[in-house]
Order: C-alpha cells, then sequence, then structure tokens
C-alpha cells in the first residue's frame, strides 16, 4: 500500500509540470493580453486611454516578453519564493488574494456539500426502499425538478424572494457594517443570516444529483444474494441495509471526493457570481475573462493541483472501503 | 412622437444662474459679520462689569466645519479650522442649497479594475469647469498662459495643506519634475503633459521653474495651449507629496537595501511598480492627498471606505468648508442584477455608472419603495455607424468615398422609427456632434442629413453611378461585380437595444440596394480586427462630445481607431507613418485640412479662438459625414436617494467631465444626515 502511494506521489510531478505548462499556454491563447483587454475595456466604459501609459505598464508587466520566459518567471517564482506573481487587475499579489477569500469559499463549499450529503443520502436509500411508492414518486419529482433547474436560476429567484418577500439584504455574505469590521459574534451571527442563500442554492443542485445515484446504485444492490443472505439469517432490515449496501452504494461520493476538493476552492462559480459571493470562484472567472494572466494561471494551478491530490485521496478512500479494490490494485 | 426632456445650453446655463444666485445671496451673509454668540465668551473671565478687551476675545472663526471635526479641535487633536485652510480657499459653488454637515454616501463598484466611480469622485486636479463649462482653477489659485502658448505660470493657493497637515507648496511640484516626471525606472519616456514634440516626433521635457513657495513656472519648447484641458483629468502628475513619497524612491530613501527587502515582502518585482502602487490614494491609505474624502482601506476591498479630509481646501458660499457628507462608501458587487436588486431595494445612495438606459422602468417601478428618485443626464455617447473609409478592400474604399454615397446612406436611415422602437423615443435624431450644452455645440453638423428620405437616398445613389442591380435588387459596383456587401462588426451582444438598433439600419439600407450584415465580434477580436484595419464597417458609439478639445477631439480627428471609420489613417498619422497598418490618406483629401486645422489649434494660445478652428473641422464633418450618426443625447439614468441634494437634472455624462460627478461632489448632502449614518 504505501510503495503505492509512494509511486502515485512520485507520478504526480511530471502531471503537475504537465498543467503548469497547459494552463500557461491556454491563458494565452486568446489575441491580445491582459492590457489589450485593460485598454479595450476603458474604451467602452468611455475612458480616456493614454498610449504611453500602457506602452509602459506592458514594459513593466513584461508582456512583450516570449511565452518561455514569461513562464519561467512565474513558474520559478512559486517553486523558489513561493511568489505567484502580482495580479494586474488587482495590483496585489495573488497569494494574498487568493487566501483572503480562501477561508470563506471552503466552509461556503463544505457547508452545502455536508448539507446535500445529509439529505440526500437519506432520502436516497428511502427511495431505493420504497422504489414506485408514492412517497418515491413524489420525491423523484422535486428531485428532477431540482437537478434540471441551472443553480444561477434558484439563485436569482431565491434572492428575489428573500428581498422582495422577506425583506433581507441580499448580495454578498455579510451586511454593510460587517464587511470590513474584524471578527466578532455579531459578524459570525451576520454570516449566518447570510449563509443560508448560497448555501441552499448550491446544496438544491448536487443533492438533486446524489440522489439519484444513491437511489440507482442502491436498487442494483438490493437484489444481490448477499442481501438476501443476510435477511435471511434473520437480520434487522435496518441495519442490514445501512451496513452492507447503503456503503457499496456510496462508492461513488469517495470517487467523486477528487473533484470535490477543487470545486471547494473554485465554489460554485455561477452562483456565487450571481449572488456576488466574495469568494474564490468569481475570482477566478473574472481573471480568465480579463486575462488577469498570474492569477488565472495560478488558479488553474491550484485546482489542478487539488484535483490530481483529490484523486490519489479518492483512490485511497475506496481501496479503504472497498476490499475488492484494494486486493485489485 | 415622445416629448424631448433634453436640456440645451440656455436652460442649463439659466438653472446654473438661478444656483449661482442663490449663492450669491447667502454669499451676501457671511459667518464673520455675525454677532458672536454668547457662548463664546470666555468662561473664566471674571463675573464683573468690566468689559472684556478686545484683544483677549476668542477670535471668531472666518468659516465653520463638521461636527465630527469640531470635536476633535475641541480635544486638541486637529488645528482649527481657519489654520486648516487656505487663505483664499476654493468657492464652491452649489447646484441646490448650502448643505447640512454628515452622513453617509453609499455608492457600488465592481472591483480594482473599476476604480472610476471612486476616482471621479475624489480626484482634485488643478483645473476644473464651473456648471457653464468654462474652466476655473481648482487646487489652485490662477494661471497665466503666455501668448505663444510656451510658458505656463501656475499660481497655488497659500496655507493649503496636505492631509497629514504639511503646506501645499510648489516643492511637490518640484519633486515631481525633479523625480518622478522624467525619471528613466517611473516614466521610460518622459511625462507626456510635461513635454512637446519636435518636428521629428520626439518628446522634449519642459523646463520649470519655482520662484517661491507658491508660483510653479513651466517653459516649454513648443507651443502647448491644451495643457490646460490635460490638467483636469490629471491628478497624479504635476505634484507628489515627496516629503511621504520619498522614503519609497530608491534614489533618495535612506536606505536602498531595506527599500528593496520591502519592495519583494511586498510581492513586488523592482522599485518602481512599488513606487506607483503607494503613489495611489485608494492602494495606500497612508498617502497624505488633498481630496475632499480620503480612502480608508484599500480599493481591493469588499467594502472601500471613504472618510472626509479635515485640511480639505473648499468652502462653500456661506464660508462652510467642504465636504458636507462624513463618509463614503463602495460595496463590491460581480454582476449588474445584484447592483439593481440593491437600487431598487434603496441601498444605493447616488450613482450613474454601472446603470442602463435599458433599466428605466424597472428603475422608476421601484422609486417609492427604494425610497429614491431616477434623475436624468445626458449622455455624451451617440448611435453611430462607421465605414471605414481607409478600408483595405478597394472596391469597397471606393463606394464609401463617395461623398454621396455616404449622404445617401444618412438619408435611408428612419431614425425616428429607431427611436421610437428601440428606445421608447428618448433620443434625439442627430448626427455624432458636440452636445447642445456645449460651447462647440453646432446645430450646422447635428442637423445634416438626419431626415429619412429614401428616394433622395436613391437618387444620390444613382448619381453616383451605382445603377446596376442584381436579381435581389442589391445594387453592384461599378464594374459590374458585386453585389456591393459589406460586414458591420461590433461588440453587441445579440438580443441588446444596440444589436436590434444596427438590425435596423441594415434593413434600411437594403431597402435603398444596399447589403450589409452584422457580426458580432469578441471585445478581444474587434480590437485586434480595428488595430489591423481590418474592418469593413463597425457600429461603436461616439462620446466625448461635451468639451471635444479636451479629449483632443479624437474622435472628429480620426486618431481614435475603435471608432473605426478611418483606422488605416489614424493608424498612420499616430504612428508617423511607421505602422504596418497604417495608410497614408490620399493626396487633397479633406483630411488633411483636418489634421491642419487641428495642427493650428494646437498652436493657438486663445480658447476662443481654439473654439472657432475647431467650427472649421465640424464644417468639413458636416459636408462630408465621415461617420453616420443616428441617434444622441441619450438619457443617463442617475439614481438619487429622496433627501439626498445638490443633484440637478441635466448634467452633461461625460469622461471628460468627470460623469456624475462634474457638479462638485464635496456639495452633496442630506436633508437629515443623522438618517444616514452607515
Amino acid at each position: 500500500m504505501l510503495g503505492y502511494i509512494m509511486r502515485r506521489v512520485l507520478l504526480m510531478i511530471p502531471t503537475l509540470f504537465a498543467i503548469s505548462i497547459i494552463s500557461f499556454i491556454t491563458i494565452q491563447l486568446p489575441p491580445g493580453d491582459y492590457l489589450t483587454s485593460y485598454a479595450a475595456q476603458l474604451r467602452q466604459t468611455g475612458e480616456n486611454v493614454d498610449e504611453d501609459e500602457i506602452r509602459s505598464l506592458r514594459e513593466r508587466y513584461g508582456l512583450g516578453q516570449p511565452v518561455y520566459v514569461q513562464y519561467y518567471k512565474w513558474i520559478s517564482g512559486i517553486l523558489l519564493r513561493g511568489d505567484w506573481g502580482q495580479s494586474m487587475e488587482w495590483q496585489k499579489p495573488v497569494k494574498d488574494l487568493i487566501w483572503e477569500r480562501m477561508a470563506l469559499t471552503v466552509v461556503l463549499s463544505l457547508v452545502a456539500l455536508l448539507v446535500s450529503w445529509f439529505v440526500a443520502i437519506p432520502i436516497g436509500v428511502y427511495s431505493a426502499t420504497h422504489q414506485y411508492s408514492i412517497p418515491d414518486y413524489i420525491l423523484s419529482i422535486i428531485n428532477f425538478i431540482g437537478a434540471g433547474t441551472p443553480g444561477f436560476m434558484i439563485a436569482l429567484v431565491v434572492m428575489w424572494v428573500a428581498m422582495t418577500r422577506l425583506g433581507l439584504n441580499v448580495g454578498g455574505l455579510f451586511s454593510q457594517e460587517y464587511m470590513v469590521a474584524p471578527w466578532s459574534w455579531d459578524k459570525v451571527v451576520d454570516l449566518l443570516k447570510h449563509l443560508w442563500i448560497p448555501v441552499i442554492v448550491i446544496a438544491i443542485g448536487s443533492t438533486a444529483g446524489s440522489i439519484r445515484t444513491t437511489r440507482a446504485n442502491l436498487l442494483d444492490e438490493l437484489n444481490k444474494p448477499y442481501v438476501e443472505m443476510a435477511r435471511a439469517k434473520g437480520l434487522k432490515e435496518g441495519k442490514l441495509i445501512w451496513k452492507y449496501p447503503v456503503r457499496v452504494a456510496l462508492n461513488p461520493f469517495f470517487s467523486t471526493v477528487g473533484w470535490s476538493l477543487a470545486s471547494l476552492i473554485s465554489g460554485q462559480t455561477l452562483v456565487a457570481v450571481v449572488l456576488s459571493l466574495q469568494t474564490n470562484g468569481p475570482m477566478m472567472l473574472r481573471a480568465l475573462t480579463s486575462q488577469d494572466m498570474y492569477l488565472a494561471g495560478s488558479f488553474l494551478l491550484l485546482l489542478s493541483t487539488l484535483t490530481v491530490i483529490g484523486t490519489l485521496v479518492s483512490d485511497i478512500l475506496l481501496a479503504w472501503v472497498d476490499p475488492r479494490i484494494r486486493l485489485g490494485g | 412622437m415622445s416629448q424631448r426632456r433634453t436640456i440645451t445650453r440656455r436652460e442649463f446655463l439659466s438653472l446654473s444662474a438661478v444656483a449661482a444666485a442663490g449663492a450669491v445671496v447667502s454669499a451676501c451673509a457671511p459667518r464673520a459679520t455675525e454677532a458672536p454668540p454668547p457662548t463664546a465668551a470666555p468662561t473664566t473671565a471674571p463675573p464683573t462689569a468690566t468689559p472684556v478687551p478686545e484683544a483677549t476675545a476668542v477670535p471668531q472663526p472666518t468659516y465653520s466645519e463638521a461636527p465630527m471635526l469640531a470635536d476633535l479641535v475641541a480635544q486638541g487633536t486637529l488645528p482649527p479650522v481657519d489654520e486648516r485652510l487656505p487663505k483664499n480657499p476654493y468657492v464652491c459653488q452649489v447646484a441646490e442649497s448650502i448643505g447640512n454637515y454628515g452622513g453617509t454616501m453609499r455608492r457600488a463598484f465592481k472591483g480594482v479594475s473599476d476604480r472610476w466611480g471612486p476616482t471621479k469622485h475624489n480626484d482634485r486636479t488643478l483645473i476644473w469647469f464651473d456648471q457653464n463649462l468654462n474652466m476655473v482653477p481648482r487646487l489652485i489659485e490662477s494661471w497665466e498662459v503666455s501668448d505663444d502658448a510656451t510658458t505656463f505660470t501656475l499660481h497655488l493657493r497659500e496655507g493649503m495643506k496636505w492631509s497629514d497637515g504639511t503646506d501645499y507648496t510648489s516643492d511637490a511640484f518640484k519633486w515631481f519634475y525633479d523625480h518622478q516626471a522624467a525619471q528613466p525606472d517611473l516614466n521610460p519616456s518622459p511625462w507626456e503633459k510635461l513635454t512637446t514634440r519636435d518636428e521629428a516626433g520626439n518628446k522634449v521635457l519642459c523646463e520649470a521653474e519655482f520662484p517661491d513657495a507658491y508660483t510653479v513656472v513651466y517653459r516649454f519648447a513648443h507651443p502647448k495651449p491644451l495643457l490646460p484641458y490635460q490638467t483636469t483629468r490629471d491628478f497624479n502628475g504635476f505634484q507628489t507629496p515627496g516629503h511621504y513619497m520619498k522614503q519609497f524612491h530608491i534614489e533618495l530613501c535612506d536606505d536602498a537595501d531595506a527599500l528593496q527587502a520591502e519592495v519583494t515582502a511586498a510581492g513586488f518585482n523592482a522599485w518602481n511598480e512599488y513606487f506607483t502602487d503607494r503613489n495611489l490614494w485608494y492602494m495606500n491609505p497612508d498617502r497624505p492627498q488633498v481630496m475632499p474624502w480620503l480612502s480608508k482601506n484599500m480599493l481591493s476591498e469588499e467594502l472601500f471606505l471613504m472618510e472626509r479630509n479635515p485640511y480639505y481646501f473648499a468652502v462653500d458660499p456661506a464660508g462652510n468648508q467642504l465636504p458636507y457628507l462624513d463618509k463614503v462608501t463602495h460595496r463590491l458587487f460581480e454582476t449588474t442584477e445584484v447592483f439593481n436588486l440593491w437600487i431598487t431595494n434603496g441601498e444605493i445612495d447616488m450613482q450613474y455608472r454601472h446603470t442602463s438606459i435599458a433599466n428605466y422602468s424597472l428603475y422608476k417601478e421601484s422609486e417609492a419603495s427604494g425610497d429614491y428618485r431616477v434623475v436624468l443626464g445626458v449622455m455624451a455617447e451617440h448611435l453611430a455607424m462607421q465605414l471605414n473609409l481607409s478600408c483595405k478592400n478597394e472596391k469597397l474604399a471606393e463606394v464609401y468615398n463617395d461623398r454621396n454615397v455616404r449622404i445617401a446612406l444618412s438619408l435611408a436611415i428612419n431614425r425616428d422609427e429607431i427611436n421610437e422602437l428601440v428606445y421608447d423615443g428618448m433620443l434625439v435624431p442627430r448626427q455624432y456632434s458636440p452636445l447642445p450644452m456645449s460651447p462647440n455645440y453646432y446645430e450646422k453638423l447635428s442637423n445634416a442629413y438626419i431626415e429619412y428620405d429614401p428616394d433622395e437616398a436613391n437618387r444620390l445613389l444613382d448619381e453616383a453611378g451605382y445603377t446596376e442591380r442584381d436579381a435581389e435588387g442589391f445594387r453592384l459596383f461599378k464594374d459590374g461585380s458585386g453585389p456591393i456587401s459589406f460586414t458591420v462588426e461590433s461588440t453587441y451582444e445579440a438580443g441588446t437595444p444596440l444589436e436590434d438598433a444596427v438590425q435596423l439600419m441594415i434593413g434600411y439600407w437594403a431597402d435603398v440596394g444596399i447589403k450589409a450584415t452584422y457580426k458580432y465580434f469578441e471585445r478581444a477580436l474587434y480590437t485586434e480586427h480595428y488595430s489591423a484595419n481590418e474592418i469593413e464597417a463597425a457600429s461603436w458609439g461616439g462620446d466625448r462630445t461635451v468639451l471635444p478639445l479636451a479629449p483632443e477631439a479624437i474622435i472628429f480627428r480620426g486618431v481614435q481607431p475603435d471608432r473605426p471609420w478611418c483606422p488605416g489613417w489614424g493608424l498612420w498619422f499616430t504612428s508617423n507613418g511607421t505602422d504596418a497598418n497604417g495608410v497614408e490618406p490620399p493626396a487633397g483629401h479633406w483630411m488633411w485640412d483636418i489634421w491642419d486645422i487641428w495642427d493650428q489649434i494646437t498652436k493657438e494660445p486663445d480658447p476662443v479662438e481654439q473654439n472657432k478652428l475647431f467650427e472649421g473641422i465640424l464644417d468639413i464633418w458636416a459636408e462630408e459625414l465621415p461617420m453616420i450618426g443616428v441617434l444622441g443625447e441619450q438619457p443617463g439614468t442617475i439614481i438619487v436617494k429622496n433627501g439626498f441634494r445638490n443633484i440637478v437634472e441635466g448634467v452633461p455624462l461625460d469622461d471628460t467631465t468627470g460623469d456624475e460627478h462634474f457638479l462638485q461632489t464635496e456639495t452633496y448632502f442630506w436633508d437629515e444626515p443623522e438618517k444616514h449614518t452607515t
């Protein structure tokens, strides 16, 4: 097992190296660079653009240099000095920008993930064990609506209802008076007041999918001989279901940890954009569209690293919960 | 036809006159002449009948100040208001009335790259405009220009102070000139505004003298009569608080190694990046300022905070130190949907930036519940079509360069119909031209060929020689090939009002036998296209029509290639013929006349003469119609919370004049400030 993990870790190094090159090149692919998009944006909003200023900025950011020189500067900064470069759009070090938003992003994604699991697994199990009953049909209908409605749409509707019907202040995770205030009990309470909207919106989307997966997997397992055998031996129905087939049916949850880890930090981008949440998702999207290359590149690199690590973790988890995989390896 | 709610120059002037008259009335009762209130008597005075000698009486301050500052003065942490203000403070006219102190104004923004909301609101430049669009000194007390427009003398306000209490003197200008304007790391090419160009096009830095603490003299090698205009939007040049910034300057700091370490620790590559960063008021709250409000944190935060500058150099006509508002906040949003929700929920106190006329009915619907009103300004933007006169496709270039064709294409457009169908009749049919309140307003151009006359259009096209048509009725080129067909490029996405308008125009042109198709281009690709002169035709609005001379008439001169009526010629001109995509205009073309007249303007010291010369360019435009203007004077929606004052209808909304901040932002106030403290 240890040798297996070691081998996998070593393999990650060339993978990440390749990813870093590809992501850097991808960012450079669209015509122009950050400054052309910046200048165009200025012109669009009716600002004066001083060509001299643009030229000297281009020189300062080294945008006129060949791609491989820019890449080397960026990657060597990260490896040797832990310096992720400077965001051109925010005029701040990339590291600070990402970390500032990290805590909130992770809290939000984690809470939403847990909520969705806590809701999805029991419902999925119930639906599977009561297949084709009236409650199963009702749950399935709700389920399909949840799965079929895009998250941003739900976000808009929830926001509208919260504002017009409940009179809440929407958008963002804090009220104005707590935005830049230091952490305090009141600020936490204020956060909780705002957090439920994004949590519900994000959870609805993923819950629906999880319910379907649990239900389908469990249905596969329920008719297997080992279940019959356990039942024949007189095991209590509840204990039987939860201890054996459900454990197997949950495999997909573990194998998707790999992606979940990455989505923890990128957040639900679209929903976060609509709700104006100050998490990493919207910042990454903007960095990509405005060709803010160091910020965008760092995000892509971070996401890929987490995906690679997540895949490893999920493989280990799977081996741990499912002996068949462990022995097959 | 719905009502026209535009404001003419005359109306705008009379409105300003009312405001000015009000100011005069209030100025007639200055604070200084009021009887001293009884509380002013020293409490330690002996309780006898002996009159207190004149000399020992507590001097009555000439000026009034905000209660939050009065508290600080009472505590002894701040000098009295008279000592904080210059001897001759800037007297700000108010648009409506003298205001109350206190309260917070809430606005919204989209991040550091969208700094223009806070900066236009807060930046104070050497010179600004009064309500009649005349230039008036703001930071400085006055300025003089020599007859040959090469020597500029600035007179500073004696006793004016930076926000840290340090004297604001010519030292700041000298520091900028000596250590920043031509410092190779900070400005690899000398700072544009302090240079002129010689015959070969090389930059020549001016000479500067600083005879005393309140006088600055710039001597240029060549005439630079538009310099005063150029100072109106420049806030980070001319002067720098050298007494503070020198610690970030590698040549002047005490310990260069320590500075280098600081630069690296802050995540910058070189000292000049760090210097530039520290020199931005919105990224560095510690930097001394001369603005009405001071930054309290960084613009990269979710809520950007600004608080009054106790040393702000301006007063209202009644002698109250400005600004009236204690605080200004900018809250970050990602999408306009959220911003619109904040507006309708009454969480925005005053804002034009990021609002859109397309949401006019949404804003109006919630006026009562959100407790605000929608005030309309006049946007400088025009809906317009550009045919690339310098087009690489020679056959198309021949068609476009026929004056009759351009006039025909203008007459073929039914402007009233577009106005009704797309804009509910709220715009005004006009060519791209200066707005009615502009000193450069020129009716001959505004109204040139804007009537809808398809018969005349057909006649002109026939007269131009494009009589042959194909089976579908589209006109052929003169050599019989064709039909004449071109692509209109733009960044207007499908389904937007702008796209609708362009599609309508294409329809009108099809009616007179000219085939055009619309194609959406992503912004970056559009930029690539016009910078390579690869564009056939485009639709991008023309703005800078309030004071066209201030932004150096870049659209009228064709040197702003994103309004691509002649990107090839423009690139040729701006690059001195070196740009590979540049095209020299044909000999004897009226383009040369425009550039000649501009050349004269840039040598003419008298602003009146400048405007007169500029009329020559507008004449050529009225004659030749280089760009086909369609609609203009679009109302811009300014959201104003009820009880928020000194904002009036009809203000011009243009980049040149600071958009909604054309009126002095320091005079904004709340009727009941105590209700608006967060």
